[in-house]
């Protein structure tokens, strides 16, 4: 097809080229959240163990700085195992892995600082930890134009919003296994199963 | 350049021109996303006043409690309007950046609607953690668009507002709280809005000279 100048100086052909490269970037920044699916699950189980060792065993005060550390360090060599493996990059996956690193600090420093200083017990810092998380599967949820991410984060800032309203040990636990199941290890199980059938609709190909 | 063969082809059959092609392109891409920063500036002069406005009516002896309501509301009123007056023509496609970081800035807002909401709602405005999360979901903001546009600028701004978080809790004194988010306003906000507003200005006659 001819391609006709438009008044900007922008051919159609180029708007042509430029949608499918965007088109490839949202496929492969989906892919690469979906390879991170195993992070999800990962974090969701974490959440479930430290919340069962604070309920049942002793040494609770231990129990989530072990597990939250435990969770840095596999997500660590995992992730540069991946690396390594030579997982390709593109511009959307750049912006994802930024909306996430920027919300891992972001959580870290606001989690220690409240402990240090003796906020840790208050509505709006549970609250918020909520909310930064969902705000990481918003963003990304709409870069990506993922409406299952979209559903993710709206159940964890309806989780955080509900812990302004109950406040009992027994109501904040229950909303955050709830948070933990639904917003981690599903979606986490879901990608992960997107995944698997990208790799055998890709073996079947090259078959 | 005329040699597109085997110059510099990968095992992928990727050309040099290729990659030279595909770098311009994200150059492209994230000096348009910064303009878009750029051409929001206002938006950040704007919530500075909006924040100093309803922080000045709260100081005031017999404030009302609507004071943060009606400041906030007019703020997302002239925020919406100001928006609506200055959209670009649909003609014009936008680059990856740009939509990413729209994505950014509009998923902040939200988040921070029904943040904001709900601990209005249910009383909980006055704590630390409230006022403090305000300041780590502007900087989170700031420091994911400063990544996707590789601008230390903004990474600063991005810092300045975690600092002001962390400070807000470890300090634990309203007075403290106050003079944090003052700073906080003066710099993040207003000031970092003169300045992008100040680049665009400069782009913009650079444009008209070239």
């Amino acid at each position: 097809m001819t391609s006709p100048r438009q008044d900007n100086g922008t051919t159609r052909d180029d708007l042509v080229q430029r949608l499918e490269l965007m088109e490839t970037m949202i496929a492969e920044g989906r892919k690469s959240t979906a390879r991170f699916g195993w992070i999800f699950v990962m974090w969701g189980i974490i959440y479930f163990v430290a919340m069962g060792w604070v309920v049942l065993l002793p040494f609770k005060q231990w129990a989530w700085p072990v597990c939250v550390s435990i969770g840095i360090l596999v997500g660590i060599v995992r992730v540069r195992h991946n690396r390594v493996d030579g997982v390709g990059k593109n511009q959307r996956s750049r912006s994802i892995e930024a909306v996430w690193q920027a919300m891992c600090i972001a959580i870290i420093l606001y989690v220690i600082a409240a402990g240090v200083s003796g906020h840790g017990n208050q509505s709006a810092y549970y609250a918020a930890v909520f909310f930064f998380v969902g705000l990481a599967h918003g963003i990304s949820a709409r870069i990506l134009r993922w409406r299952a991410q979209g559903l993710v984060a709206f159940i964890w800032w309806g989780c955080g919003a509900a812990l302004f309203f109950f406040k009992t040990q027994n109501e904040v636990v229950a909303i955050f296994l709830a948070a933990a199941f639904f917003g981690m290890i599903l979606f986490g199980l879901y990608v992960m199963r997107l995944e698997r059938k990208r790799a055998a609709a890709l073996v079947q190909h090259h078959a | 350049m005329a040699n597109p063969e085997p110059d510099s082809n990968a095992e992928d059959g990727t050309t040099r021109d290729d990659l030279v092609q595909r770098l311009e392109l994200m150059e492209q891409m994230i000096a348009e996303g910064r303009q878009t920063t750029m051409r929001c500036g206002w938006i950040f002069v704007l919530w500075g006043l909006v924040d100093l406005a309803g922080m000045g009516w709260q100081q005031r002896p017999h404030h009302t409690q609507w004071a943060w309501p009606i400041c906030l509301g007019v703020g997302v009123l002239a925020t919406v309007a100001g928006l609506a007056l200055r959209r670009r023509p649909p003609s014009r496609p936008r680059a990856t950046q740009c939509r990413d970081v729209q994505a950014v800035w509009s998923m902040m807002g939200l988040a921070m609607i029904i943040y904001v909401f709900t601990a209005q709602f249910t009383h909980f405005a006055w704590q630390y953690g409230y006022i403090s999360a305000l300041l780590i979901i502007i900087g989170l903001a700031h420091a994911i668009s400063a990544v996707i546009l590789r601008w230390p600028v903004q990474g600063v701004v991005a810092a300045i507002w975690w600092a002001g978080a962390v400070a807000i809790l470890v300090c634990n004194s309203y007075r403290a709280t106050d003079l944090i988010f003052l700073i906080e306003m003066c710099f993040g906000m207003i000031a970092f809005g003169l300045y992008v507003m100040l680049l665009e200005r400069n782009s913009g006659v650079k444009g008209k000279l070239v």
